[in-house]
């Protein structure tokens, strides 16, 4: 028994300290404001204290810490992307991810599994086969592997897809893992908190207040702030966010919806994938079978669940799962996804200075939240923009300067 | 499964429409900035949208109003309303 | 079954139908009607499972589908609800989580180390080293989870159906039966659901006994089965509400998918346990599951009871133990017994004890109860100090409700704690949603039943479209139902205010204070609510802790948001029939027939290669190899011939058919001469290329339009939706389906054809690019000459139903010419030896025309406008990659195929990625493997080898090359080259 449990059950009291603070007034004038006390916005207080010693920010969250994008997903952090900035964006962030818990003295559960995206088809294959050559050529561990390398991993698995759209191959990156959302967040609050940061939840941002070009401040409805540096972190909401100050951007918000099964016993260690199936699934270390599809086909600015997606997402399973018919679903859910044009993310500066764009993670936010919040640290403090993130510009589309992550136009999860 | 509700055709679930998005006219004669902002930018925030959606079943295209907050549909829009001119674009010199 | 009670007036068993069966490997026999564990029960084994996290014994707490404690599995299923699952002959079951055997659970220990883990130890703990971190996760994980699957156990599918009413009316106890013969009775469609086998609800059990409900039973039991209107709906559980009144409906055989108009919900409440220590002991239950067990399956609860009361219906309960023979050894009141009603006095007239003002400070047994410690209680805490010992096996809590009211949050109502009622009520309610009876905070019979004609009566006005205000509060009790605060705090813990997941009282108290004091963060943190029974007993009590801790109103701290299921529903019923359509050619018999290896093509099925008549089954890469090979020599020296049935094919009528196509294509459509075709290159707003196919014009005002077989949909949708944006007058037809395409290409294809056609085949007459329609054996055709392949060619189009004949017959007259079938496969190297693209192989989703070297179908100057122009005319002088052709040494012959390029390999210069192989091949023309390659520029200008990074890691270095790499003149598409050969 690890010492620390001894330390527990010796103590009469339970005197563990807070993670978060207790609400408190907003004071008058931050340096930066973050919105969104999701991952993205604790991460980014976290390194702007840790790293910057930027302390006097304050981090508005509209209902609570990490309730957004960060508690909706289904948690895989992977690298295993198409293009060498996304590689290199999204491999820096699984590195710090690794060393996160030691980093927080918080165990998020971050659990190396192995993630299969399954090809079945040969137009797919070659996909996974441009995808597993520029993450090989940038040292990731990424590869094509053939249906007998699959089936050692995953036995249980119909391959033949019940005499439907064969499994052929798939793409195969070793270092995919999960890790515990919410203790994801709770680790860089429960660190900026500490460093001085100051988080306000239910504290909902009304307006964003400029001078000429200049933000000078925010609205809230608990109160107004003055302020030189605004970070907008808050995914599906961001178009509310960046109407208020009339900053056009290509970000929709589509609905993305999972759900869960009952709990059961440990069988399935491996991620797996399939974009042809739409459908992706793990099991949590409780033993619940953690499913998702893409996401829904129409703009909405809701997180209801729908039926449709249950009833798809199940049907195709249980192709590659026939024993999963036996299973229950126990529950669903969804997020708002801000999707962009090209699947990339939009990072950094805006025409409106002082106003930071950390959006468009469509359904890739979970396992950029450590590059994330520290490119935008960064950032902000030298408001200049982090070269990781300079390919996620909000001008690349004024520019015609697309990411290429759409050549893989896949589920991504 | 949400219906759509549609003067021509009754009350269809929405799985049978592909959805195309915000009604966007292209414009004519349109400088760098206009048209980048054309092709990509959108009106994402809540609000009530004019949203052209294809009924596969018929082969044909409606336009709803809708509030993209509720999911509430709030009317149909005729199609001669959003119609518009063919649009040119000369090459600058 | 020595705890089986004479027969009850309203039992569900059937006492002629005995059913055996085996569990923990002893062998129990109950009735047809049993559920698991009242057959358990009946038979002796009060100890039905373990717990969680600690495996503590459990057993009974609801008897209404949340007794997750009691989980069974069996060869073919698991986490079989006991307290729910009908008894089946012969079923072989065991406990689920527990080591060992349930009686001598290896991990019953687990709960002595329980101080030693407090509320979320495991974010504590096992993290450093970061290396051992394995380990600990794989111990988590075993002892996580609850039943075991077998992944052997084939797929089940339930097929759905569905539903349509006007009234759905979910709930069939007093107040939903009369919301449903209410709304019936004024004309109404209606359904009506309920979950349990048979309709009732609580008047059934809690009111069993009570003679004044037998009349208002029989009578709103006659009429609902005789009133035509109302279908009813037993042993289904609504699954959630979803979005424009779509509520599925579980039962036994699948789902019914329901369409209502308007929904009434008359779901009730779930009892509530009261928290003290030990309150997870067998014996310990909620009031309402003795009374299902006794009502029901007439199964005696206990022998010596207490009961715990915080409301009248405590007392109703003792005096139905009573008349099932169990001693009552008091009952024990939270408050003043002098507020309570008619029961209570009946209670007291038995002589019963009555002790008032108290709690129960602990439960005491070991593995089961043995007695309680009752304390006196003053709302907040028991004065321990003076409190004494009763003995008994079964205690009974009846100490207050929580609603059902999952849908109705789902369905957007809102809702809000009455504290006169201390119960969460709704407030307000969307169109088409109403809410009745104790959901609603009516409990008394008469007023749920005027609760429920109210509902029907407003949803009738709605479903009519009639102006009404809502009398939502009218018939509400006056009177509480529940207890502000069954809580008891105790210093040695083991108060469990979650039995699914083991959480203690104290466990919440912490939770919030580390700053987990929001709801939300509260469960998140505590895992309160996040089992299987998702917090249908413990939310309540979790949400009256927190606003104790942070001193806040129940409504200030809110509620966690209810999401579907209601109950967890089978993935088999979820899923239903399987049905994967399929899109076959007129042809699709001949190829399997001759050994084509067929592929997915979207929905169609497509020949890849027709494999050599000596290969059945697995065909060998060599002899596939071999085959497209030979496909592809029998194309450039005699004649093939591919079935192009999947090319999407529409025809564009109209007068302003011209325009249209103009503005969906980026070149001139509306300049083709009659009989002519153009190469037809679509790209998006952006300028990104989305499809290929060719316009031929049939005639001024007619054109005929193909389209790739992944766009064909696409490309229809499009065209549509530019007649609707710019109002053209113009039609189309949709012609994928109905005709059915063949190319027969190669020298001979001309001398083949002519044979057998009327069209004027001459190239005087039929030049390249032209299109004929004449008649084949008799058939309307359309003949396109086309040059995909880089031979002389006819596309036949014709009706479906002709194609095979002509397919057959060119078979036969081509084998003259040695005619082969060719596949999909073939077609790609035929296409690679003239350079042409693939859309979405050779181009990627950010590939424009001058990228893919195609500039030549960019008229800029020349065309006012098509769809993307602005774009391309930004983009031209801003690429930074271009497609080339390569080719590979003559001769290159690498040592195993790890050294052989392939498609999507990278080509790197200077340790940089700077291109990818999109298309490569051997040319059995060329006699070398040849490519395309997507590569950066300048150096795609720079005409110098390049370097392919292979499997191995080892590099091949590539020569650029023009295209098309085979008669770059495009002599052998026009000229007759049967003559010359």
């Amino acid at each position: 028994m690890p010492w620390r449990l001894l330390k527990f059950g010796l103590k009469s009291t339970h005197d563990e300290p807070r993670f978060f603070p207790e609400a408190k007034p907003l004071k008058s004038h931050y340096d930066v404001v973050i919105i969104g006390g999701g991952g993205h916005g604790m991460a980014c207080a976290y390194y702007l204290a840790k790293e910057h010693g930027i302390t006097n920010v304050a981090v508005l969250e509209q209902g609570y810490i990490g309730g957004g994008n960060t508690g909706r997903n289904t948690t895989i952090v992977r690298s295993n992307y198409l293009t060498p900035e996304g590689v290199k964006f999204y491999d820096t962030s699984l590195k710090l991810f690794e060393d996160l818990a030691d980093d927080f003295d918080l165990n998020i559960f971050y659990s190396t599994r192995g993630h299969f995206t399954l090809a079945h088809t040969d137009s797919a294959l070659r996909t996974m086969r441009w995808r597993a050559e520029v993450n090989k050529h940038q040292g990731i561990e990424s590869e094509v592997v053939g249906r007998e390398e699959i089936a050692k991993a995953v036995p249980y698995m119909d391959m033949d897809c019940a005499g439907h759209a064969p499994v052929m191959g798939a793409l195969y990156h070793a270092p995919g893992s999960v890790a515990r959302h919410d203790a994801v967040a709770w680790g860089y609050a429960r660190g900026a908190y500490n460093r001085g940061v100051e988080i306000h939840q239910k504290t909902r941002v009304t307006a964003i207040r400029t001078q000429g070009d200049k933000v000078v401040g925010v609205d809230t409805d608990r109160g107004q702030i003055s302020c030189n540096k605004v970070i907008s972190m808050v995914a599906g909401s961001t178009p509310r966010i960046t109407s208020m100050l009339g900053l056009r951007t290509p970000i929709e918000i589509f609905p993305l919806q999972a759900c869960v099964s009952e709990p059961v016993k440990p069988f399935m260690d491996t991620i797996v994938v399939s974009g042809s199936l739409h459908v992706y699934v793990s099991q949590s270390s409780r033993g619940e079978m953690v499913m998702g599809a893409s996401v829904d086909p129409s703009v909405l600015h809701s997180t209801r669940s729908s039926f449709d997606f249950v009833e798809g997402l199940t049907d195709q399973m249980l192709d590659l799962f026939p024993f999963m018919s036996r299973m229950k679903v126990m529950r669903q859910w969804a997020g708002m996804s801000d999707i962009t044009p090209d699947f990339a993310p939009i990072m950094g500066k805006t025409p409106i200075d002082g106003f930071y764009l950390d959006a468009g993670w469509g359904t890739w936010g979970f396992k950029a939240t450590p590059v994330s919040g520290k490119t935008m640290a960064w950032t902000v403090a030298n408001d200049k923009t982090h070269e990781l993130i300079e390919p996620f510009r909000l001008s690349r589309f004024a520019d015609f300067d697309l990411v290429g992550e759409k050549g893989a136009a896949s589920v991504g999860h | 499964m949400k219906l759509l509700d549609c003067a021509d055709i009754g009350k269809r679930p929405i799985t049978e429409f592909d959805y195309l998005g915000e009604i966007r006219i292209p414009p004519s004669d349109a400088d760098e900035s206009t048209w980048a902002d054309y092709v990509f930018n959108r009106n994402g925030a809540p609000g009530v949208l004019r949203e052209r959606w294809y009924h596969r079943p018929t082969g044909r295209w409606f336009i709803f109003e809708r509030d993209t907050l509720t999911d509430q549909i709030i009317g149909q829009v005729d199609a001669s309303e959003v119609r518009y001119e063919e649009p040119h674009y000369e090459i600058p010199a | 079954m020595k705890f089986r009670l004479d027969p009850q007036p309203l039992e569900w068993i059937d006492r002629s139908e005995s059913v055996s069966f085996r569990f923990e490997g002893q062998t129990f026999s109950g009735f047809s009607g049993d559920s698991l564990t009242s057959a358990l029960l009946a038979g002796g084994q009060k100890l039905l499972g373990r717990s969680f996290k600690y495996h503590r014994p459990r057993s009974v707490l609801s008897m209404a589908n949340h007794d997750v404690n009691a989980l069974f599995q069996s060869s073919d299923a698991t986490n079989i609800r006991g307290d729910v699952t009908p008894v089946s002959e012969g079923v072989d079951l065991r406990a689920c989580n527990v080591n060992g055997t349930l009686a001598n659970d290896k991990d019953r220990y687990i709960g002595l180390l329980s101080r030693f883990l407090p509320v979320g130890f495991y974010y504590k703990t096992f993290h450093k080293p970061k290396k051992f971190f394995p380990y600990w996760e794989r111990l988590i994980r075993e002892k996580a989870g609850l039943g075991e699957i077998n992944t052997s156990w084939s797929a089940t599918r339930q097929p759905k159906r569905y539903g349509f009413s006007e009234v759905l009316v979910i709930g069939a106890g007093p107040s939903g039966m009369q919301a449903a013969l209410s709304a019936a009775e004024a004309g109404a469609d209606v359904v009506l659901v309920d979950e349990n086998p048979r309709i009732g609800g609580s008047l059934d059990y809690q009111l069993a006994n009570e003679e004044a409900a037998a009349k208002v039973r029989a009578d709103l039991k006659s009429r609902i089965s005789n009133n035509a209107k109302i279908r009813l709906m037993e042993a289904h559980y609504a699954a959630g509400w979803y979005t424009d009144h779509y509520v599925p409906l579980v039962g036994p055989e699948g789902i019914t998918k329901m369409r209502a108009e308007q929904v009434i919900m008359a779901t009730g409440v779930m009892e509530q346990p009261s928290v003290f220590r030990n309150n997870d002991l067998p014996g310990v239950m909620l009031a309402s599951a003795a009374q299902r067990l006794i009502a029901r399956y007439a199964v005696k609860p206990g022998q010596r009871a207490v009961v715990l009361c915080g409301n009248d219906e405590g007392y109703r309960a003792a005096l139905d133990l009573i008349a099932a023979g169990v001693e009552v050894a008091a009952v024990v009141d939270l408050e003043r017994v002098g507020k309570r009603g008619e029961w209570a006095k009946q209670v007291q007239a038995q002589g019963i004890t009555v002790l008032d003002h108290s709690a129960i400070y602990e439960a005491q047994g070991k593995g089961a109860l043995s007695a309680v410690v009752v304390a006196p209680f003053n709302g907040k805490g028991c004065d321990a100090g003076k409190s004494h010992v009763i003995p008994c096996d079964l205690l009974l809590m009846s100490v207050g409700w929580a609603p059902a009211a999952q849908m109705l949050y789902q369905a957007g109502a809102k809702l809000g704690y009455a504290s006169q009622a201390e119960q969460i009520l709704p407030r307000e309610l969307p169109q088409g949603i109403h809410a009745c009876g104790r959901l609603n905070g009516a409990f008394t019979l008469e007023q749920r039943l005027a609760d429920g004609s109210r509902a029907a009566r407003e949803a009738l006005a709605q479903l009519r479209g009639e102006a009404v205000v809502s009398e939502l509060t009218v018939h509400r009790d006056t009177q509480s139902h529940s207890h502000p605060w069954p809580i008891i705090g105790h210093p040695k813990g083991k108060n469990f205010l979650d039995i699914d997941e083991d959480l203690q009282l104290k466990d919440l108290i912490n939770a919030a204070k580390e700053g987990f004091d929001n709801i939300e963060l509260m469960k998140r943190f505590s895992t309160n609510g996040m089992g299987p029974s998702q917090g249908k007993h413990s939310n309540m009590n979790g949400i009256r802790v927190l606003a104790s801790v942070t001193g806040k109103t129940i409504d200030e701290t809110g509620s966690t948001t209810a999401r579907p299921m209601f109950h967890p529903v089978p993935v088999s019923a979820l899923a239903g029939r399987r049905f994967r359509p399929e899109r076959l050619t007129p042809m699709h018999q001949w190829h399997l027939k001759h050994g084509a290896r067929m592929m997915e093509a979207g929905q169609w099925q497509r020949p890849e290669f027709y494999a050599p008549s000596t290969a059945a089954g697995a065909v060998t890469a060599a002899q596939r190899e071999q085959s497209i090979v030979q496909e592809v020599q029998a194309v450039r020296s005699g004649l093939g011939l591919i079935d192009v049935s999947t090319l999407g094919k529409i025809e564009v009528m109209g007068p302003d058919a011209g325009r249209l196509l103009d503005v969906v294509y980026t070149m001139k459509m509306s300049t083709i001469k009659i009989g002519m075709t153009r190469y037809a290159l679509a790209v998006d707003d952006s300028g990104v290329i989305i499809d290929d196919g060719i316009v031929g014009r049939i005639a001024e005002d007619r054109f005929y339009v193909t389209a790739t077989t992944s766009h064909a949909a696409a490309a229809f949708r499009t065209l549509s939706l530019k007649i609707q944006e710019l109002g053209l007058n113009v039609r189309l037809a949709n012609l994928t389906g109905s005709l059915a395409a063949m190319n027969l290409a190669g020298p001979a294809s001309r001398k083949v054809l002519s044979a057998l056609t009327d069209v004027d085949l001459s190239e005087e007459s039929f030049p390249y690019l032209g299109m004929r329609e004449g008649t084949l054996l008799g058939y309307p055709v359309r003949l396109i000459r086309v040059g995909f392949v880089g031979e002389l060619g006819y596309e036949i189009h014709l009706p479906a139903n002709a194609a095979l004949e002509v397919w057959e017959k060119l078979m036969d007259v081509g084998s003259a010419h040695a005619i082969r079938p060719f596949g999909v496969e073939a077609q790609r190297v035929l296409r690679l030896e003239k350079g042409h693209i693939i859309v979405g192989q050779d181009t990627d989703g950010l590939t424009n025309p001058f990228e893919a070297n195609m500039s030549w179908a960019v008229p800029l100057k020349s065309k006012p406008w098509f769809t993307g122009k602005p774009s391309l005319a930004r983009l031209k002088n801003s690429c930074e990659r271009r497609l080339i052709g390569f080719r590979l040494p003559q001769g290159f012959s690498p040592k195993s195929s790890s050294e052989m390029p392939k498609e999507c390999h990278l080509i790197i210069q200077d340790g940089e990625i700077s291109g990818r192989i999109t298309s490569i091949a051997y040319s059995p023309s060329l006699g070398r493997i040849i490519g395309l390659a997507m590569v950066d520029l300048p150096l795609a200008d720079a005409n110098v080898p390049m370097q392919v990074k292979v499997d191995s890691g080892a590099f091949v270095a590539i020569e650029p090359c023009a295209t098309p790499f085979y008669d770059a003149d495009g002599a052998r598409q026009t000229a007759d080259l049967t003559e010359v050969a």
